[in-house]
């Protein structure tokens, strides 16, 4: 069942001005904005397509995609395989890496990782993008205050500001949420920063967890900032007809699965298809990229395995890396450390540090139906209404500044194998789940998690740490001969101290939404943080002497090659990144071909 | 007179005990023992076994998977609908063809990586991971061989108090497959059969899913109807997305009465927790 001729779009195009290495939010979006302004691009895809006769101009074809958990779930549908492509982990720089299942594996295919996403499109904060100098401006304007990372503890991490700032970014906001097709209620999180354009659908049906915890945390103060002020979870996933698409039915197989009606805006069916559709785009995909050839500073060819197994290679005149931020930086040291001339390529991995706060609650949950989370709260970001300025708070008699996260109000989405008969089979230790017999499907009847558990998930901000790093591994290696991704991770006081300060509002969170308090529990820490939430590696900065590529995407050291991923992210906020990920790509994409930001109507 | 021929034919049959052939990878043998094995997992009880449900068919189909090359291996079913929500047809049952990775990820899985060439990339340092298939086959003899020569014709009773005693001194962990056992492939896959789709062979009449309470797939209908003429959203009355679950809900429509958990549901939720503070502690 093997085919080298693995091809979407124009298979008549033979000279490529640029080669984009992944086709999810970042590839796709540079691929949009490059063939929007006349260039032919040629993209490689090492994942397969579950987009059959997606360049197709009459309409756009059913995927492959389905509700079905063992597909997904169990089964690993367009996961990278741990036999074939592993990657080995370690918290302790001293220690050999052992091989991690999961270290932040990312969904590989055409249209990318986000399409089993539930789309969740937060924006970042206004001060998110001068963080560095905020915060030294609101320590020195704050006698007492310590916040990790900075002041007298600056080495200890390595934050830095954007070399843009959310003004400059805005318009590309703009450009994403109308590409993707943003739902969201306007003015509803009072955290947001300033928006130039409207949401372009309101919110679907909000789902019952998500409502029953929104309420909840209604109820709960954080002294000295008031009451709680949950909102609706903007989304890419449309409410209504538009741009082509249905809106949602709320099919309720969403996080961790691809949309079966083309109502969630994934990469493939927005920008993706925009640029295949343009006539200036070939798509290869199983095409996987194991080299970029190079005399150093200047990109001749890349090296790919196709879907045969044959090896082949790509010209163009220039080359953009979208990978995402850990295989994008393993390419660069797989190619002889290319593009390394700051000595920080693969450093400053961030990922978000999730507080888990569940509870059990007697009812029926029912998060099979809906879009998996609905609702959440700003409030554990740690910035002032409007987003523009860091929130000092007194905690104990003492000034204190805390960054967290966004949060999201969620449930199993009932997933009967994975969530519930997996968790009492295996994932209990003996003598504490149910292996078989009739106690076992007593407690599967019960649904006994993935009915009754809810879930309020803190995602905080990581601080970025030179020591925190892929590199590559020296013992294992990949199907294609190549050594696989090395992850050396260890939190920072800085996530840690605003997990421990907003754990006891996310537990009263979850108590005032009916838990008993004997049934409320917080997920212990379990080195790698498990996110999809993959940042850092190959920063973006003013200077070449710390930073990795320029402020407009270019590596300082490669004169024809450019980062457009979650790779270039010189902090990594508290939000949900993709719609950032996607802001900036087409910010980089834009900028290489001199176009302007283009916000055009996609209603149907 | 036809019959009678029959029976003659059959007497020409030597009466030697020979591995009876079916369809499939696993013999006639083996799955007796197999569907014995499925039933001490999720037991019959007012509501159908797994065995009853499928779980034997769905493991060799899973097993024998690349039995046939006329057709894309069962292993992840297509899509986007089923016909079971006004869908047009059923498109599960088109199986999805596999790239080359996953041809190879799937192959070493069932007849393990040294018999898969490429597949054996790390072997070296960690040595071969064993298939599914040989983990099945000698499985299920050492099972008979825990049950004094076969399983299938013990009492119920005496099945469960063997399959009890499963333990490791009859199953050695595997370190290649995160220290699982043939136990723990077999309680999984038996879940999965109980759970998953029906079109991967389990899950008879979608029984699994009634005994849990489950809808399974919904699309395309889905909860959340979109009506054209009010430009907004419908929710399903018996199934709806933003409120609780109309049969927990009091005659006031506002007061819930939750039903009742199980003991073992109960049970399970409370070594959570203590096992969490433990962790935690």
């Amino acid at each position: 069942m093997t085919r080298s001729d693995d091809v979407l779009g124009n298979r008549g195009l033979t000279h490529f001005d640029f080669c984009i290495i992944g086709s999810g939010a970042g590839g796709g979006s540079v691929a949009h904005v490059l063939t929007a302004a006349g260039k032919n691009v040629l993209v490689l895809e090492a994942g397969g397509n579950p987009f059959p006769g997606l360049d197709d101009p009459r309409s756009l074809p059913p995927p492959l995609h389905s509700n079905d958990e063992l597909k997904y779930a169990v089964r690993r549908y367009l996961y990278p395989d741990p036999l074939l492509e592993p990657r080995t982990f370690r918290a302790d720089p001293a220690r050999p890496a052992q091989l991690n299942e999961d270290v932040n594996v990312l969904p590989k295919a055409v249209g990318g990782a986000f399409q089993l996403a539930d789309a969740k499109i937060p924006r970042f904060n206004a001060v998110d993008f001068r963080l560095r100098s905020a915060m030294e401006a609101t320590l020195a304007a704050t006698p007492g205050l310590a916040v990790p990372g900075f002041g007298a503890d600056t080495a200890s991490a390595n934050f830095a500001d954007w070399p843009f700032g959310y003004e400059d970014l805005e318009p590309f906001y703009v450009e994403a949420e109308e590409l993707f097709g943003a739902q969201g209620l306007d003015g509803d999180n009072v955290f947001e920063s300033r928006r130039s354009r409207p949401y372009p659908m309101p919110p679907g049906v909000g789902m019952y967890v998500s409502r029953l915890l929104a309420d909840a945390a209604r109820e709960v103060t954080l002294p000295g900032a008031g009451a709680l002020r949950p909102h609706t979870y903007p989304a890419a996933v449309n409410s209504r007809f538009r741009d082509g698409r249905p809106p949602c039915i709320d099919c309720g197989h969403c996080c961790g699965y691809g949309c079966t009606t083309h109502a969630k805006g994934s990469p493939a069916v927005t920008t993706l298809r925009r640029a295949l559709l343009s006539g200036r785009c070939q798509l290869r995909y199983n095409a996987a990229v194991v080299r970029l050839v190079h005399d150093g500073g200047h990109v001749r060819e890349v090296e790919y395995v196709d879907g045969a197994g044959v090896r082949g290679r790509a010209t163009a005149d220039a080359f953009v890396l979208a990978a995402s931020a850990i295989e994008s930086a393993r390419l660069c040291l797989l190619s002889g450390a290319l593009g390394n001339s700051s000595g920080q390529a693969g450093q400053n991995l961030m990922f978000h540090l999730r507080t888990i706060v569940n509870g059990f609650v007697p009812q029926r949950l029912h998060g099979q139906r809906g879009r998996a989370v609905t609702h959440g709260l700003s409030d554990f970001r740690g910035v002032l209404p409007g987003g523009a300025a860091i929130r000092v708070l007194q905690h104990e008699r003492r000034p204190m500044v805390a960054m967290g996260g966004i949060c999201e109000f969620g449930a199993s989405e009932g997933k009967p194998i994975a969530d519930d008969a997996m968790v009492l089979t295996r994932e209990l230790p003996e003598g504490f789940g149910v292996r078989s017999g009739l106690a076992l499907k007593n407690a599967l009847r019960d649904q006994t998690l993935g009915q009754h558990l809810l879930a309020v998930v803190m995602h905080a901000e990581d601080a970025p740490q030179r020591t925190n790093a892929v590199d590559l591994d020296p013992r294992y290696r990949d199907i294609h001969g190549s050594p696989v991704a090395r992850i050396t991770y260890r939190s920072h006081p800085y996530e840690l101290s605003a997990r421990r300060f907003y754990r006891p509002y996310l537990e009263e969170i979850v108590r005032a939404a009916g838990v008993p308090p004997e049934k409320v529990f917080v997920a212990p820490l379990m080195p790698p943080p498990r996110t999809h939430h993959v940042l850092g590696t190959l920063r973006m900065g003013s200077d070449p002497a710390t930073s990795v590529v320029d402020p407009r995407g270019r590596f300082w050291d490669v004169d024809n090659l450019y980062a457009a991923d979650g790779s270039v992210f010189p902090t990594s906020s508290g939000y949900n990144p993709t719609l950032t990920i996607i802001a900036v790509a087409l910010r980089i994409g834009h900028g290489i071909v001199g176009t302007p930001v283009s916000v055009r109507d996609g209603a149907a | 007179m036809k019959a009678l021929s029959v029976l003659a034919a059959l007497a020409m049959i030597p009466l030697t005990p020979v591995r009876r052939r079916r369809r499939g990878y696993l013999t006639v043998h083996e799955m007796a023992t197999l569907a014995a094995l499925c039933d001490c997992v999720i037991p019959p009880d007012h509501d159908p076994g797994a065995s009853e449900l499928g779980a034997p068919r769905y493991i060799d189909r899973l097993l024998s998977a690349f039995d046939r090359s006329d057709r894309p291996p069962r292993i992840f079913a297509g899509g986007p609908f089923s016909h079971r929500h006004d869908g047009v047809r059923n498109a599960f049952k088109d199986f999805v063809p596999l790239t080359r990775l996953e041809e190879l990820r799937w192959r070493a899985e069932l007849f393990g990586s040294a018999a898969v060439a490429g597949a054996d990339v790390n072997d070296a340092a960690l040595g071969p991971l064993r298939g599914l298939r040989d983990i099945y086959r000698e499985g299920l003899a050492k099972v008979d061989e825990a049950a004094g020569g076969s399983f299938v014709r013990l009492s119920s009773t005496e099945r469960e108090r063997v399959f009890a005693e499963l333990g490791p001194k009859t199953f050695t962990p595997d370190p290649r497959r995160g220290g699982l056992t043939f136990v723990d492939h077999l309680v999984q896959h038996t879940v999965e059969a109980c759970l998953a789709l029906p079109e991967y062979g389990g899950n008879r009449a979608r029984i699994g899913w009634r005994i849990v309470g489950l809808e399974g797939d919904s699309a395309p209908r889905g909860y959340s109807i979109f009506s054209r003429a009010r430009n907004d959203y419908v929710e399903r009355v018996r199934h709806p997305v933003s409120t609780p679950s109309p049969d927990e809900l009091a005659a006031d429509g506002m007061t819930l009465v939750p039903r009742p958990l199980s003991p073992e549901g109960e049970r399970v939720q409370s070594s959570i927790v203590r096992l969490v503070r433990l962790v935690a502690s």
